[in-house]
């Protein structure tokens, strides 16, 4: 697909906005389904397999790390775009630090540095820092010591909004200088997905939820306790 | 040696034309392509999309006027001039219509987004075309210097 032929799917896109101002994606996953089909099939494949790696939603509980750890490198080796190289080791890198932070909150040893934990370059400097509360990565990674407190303090919505924002701000800086390519598609798409992932946090809905869960699963002992 | 200068000289007329005709093709289609993805995004202001993607077209127009200034008798003491401000005009209308082109989309794309600065994301489209208008315009200049003026 030429460069220019990206011209009419991107401005048949609806503005992505701001991230935490939206309660809801400006387009549907059908609409942009829709839009999706003018990329070429070798173009919707390469979207494709990015998206399915870089959304957990994608991946079954079943998926070990050493799974992503080497589904990422296939990618990588994949893929001849440097560009889009870069946003995967960026955002596994990203994964990496804020599973560790995650596991070390859940009170486990360093991991192994012998196992595929974990993707990149500070795979090494997390091991060695585990006892650091920013891994001594507050340089690369300014938000790390937030999220360690807000982890701690438990506040998993605060913790939501940190990475959310810091993957827009890092998706908006990478997209920079691309507006009509391959990349802008790619870029677009991920923040589709994390408006869809903010969108979807609903208080009301989610205790609403969790009542029909507990009525289905109660189900006729209900009466028991009345 | 002086058939090759006076096929030059023929180049010299007919390029700002033909050079002005690609850009214009390639910058319309470019513009034209973006309408056509924000027509599918919004539900009005489809005449305005158009429009805007029409802007690269007026460098072929440009180009038929350089045509027609420069064409005179073809002759060894022209046949030079003629080339080269013929070919540069035609590069410079070629250059600024593919150019346009990619404003004209980038100005649709924004605009879609936020109407309200429609005007102005037009700005470096127009600005393009300053560019365009100079080269127009001292082709015209430079060319009544040559010699065989009909």
């Amino acid at each position: 697909m030429s460069r220019d032929a990206y011209i009419t799917l991107i401005t048949s896109l609806p503005y992505a906005g701001e991230l935490f101002a939206v309660s809801q994606t400006p387009i549907s996953r059908i609409q942009l389904e829709a839009r999706l089909s003018f990329l070429t099939p070798e173009d919707a494949t390469r979207l494709q397999a990015i998206e399915g790696l870089l959304w957990w939603s994608s991946h079954s509980h079943e998926t070990s790390d050493a799974e992503i750890v080497m589904e990422t490198k296939r990618l990588l080796a994949e893929l001849k775009n440097e560009w889009l190289r870069q946003l995967i080791r960026q955002r596994m890198e990203f994964r990496t630090l804020v599973a560790a932070l995650r596991r070390r909150r859940r009170g486990e040893p360093a991991p192994d540095l012998h196992t595929d934990w974990g993707f990149g370059r500070w795979v090494g400097v997390i091991h060695r820092n585990w006892s650091e509360p920013g891994f001594s990565l507050e340089r690369a990674f300014p938000w790390v010591l937030e999220a360690n407190r807000l982890l701690r303090e438990e506040d998993h919505l605060g913790l939501e909004r940190l990475l959310l924002g810091e993957q827009w701000r890092t998706l908006d800086q990478q997209g920079e200088g691309h507006y009509f390519d391959f990349e802008a598609v790619v870029a677009y798409v991920l923040k589709w997905g994390i408006m869809d992932r903010w969108s979807s946090y609903h208080g009301e809905g989610a205790v609403r939820r969790f009542e029909n869960v507990l009525d289905d699963s109660v189900g006729e002992y209900a009466q028991m306790f009345v | 040696m002086n058939e090759f200068v006076m096929a030059l000289g023929w180049v010299g007329i007919y390029g700002p034309m033909a050079l002005g005709a690609i850009g214009s093709v390639i910058g319309c289609s470019l513009a034209g392509q973006a309408a056509i993805g924000a027509m599918i995004e919004t539900e009005s202001g489809h005449g305005r999309y158009v429009g805007i993607s029409a802007m690269p077209s007026s460098q072929v127009i440009y180009g038929i006027v350089v045509m027609f200034t420069l064409n005179r008798t073809v002759t060894p003491e022209a046949a030079a001039g003629m080339f080269g401000i013929g070919l540069l005009c035609g590069l410079a209308l070629m250059f600024s219509a593919i150019y346009q082109g990619r404003s004209c989309a980038a100005a649709i794309n924004a605009a879609k987004a936020k109407p309200e600065i429609f005007g102005l994301s037009l700005a470096p489209a127009a600005i393009v075309e300053g560019f365009a208008v100079f080269a127009f315009v001292f082709a015209l200049v430079l060319s009544a210097d040559l010699p065989g003026v009909k």
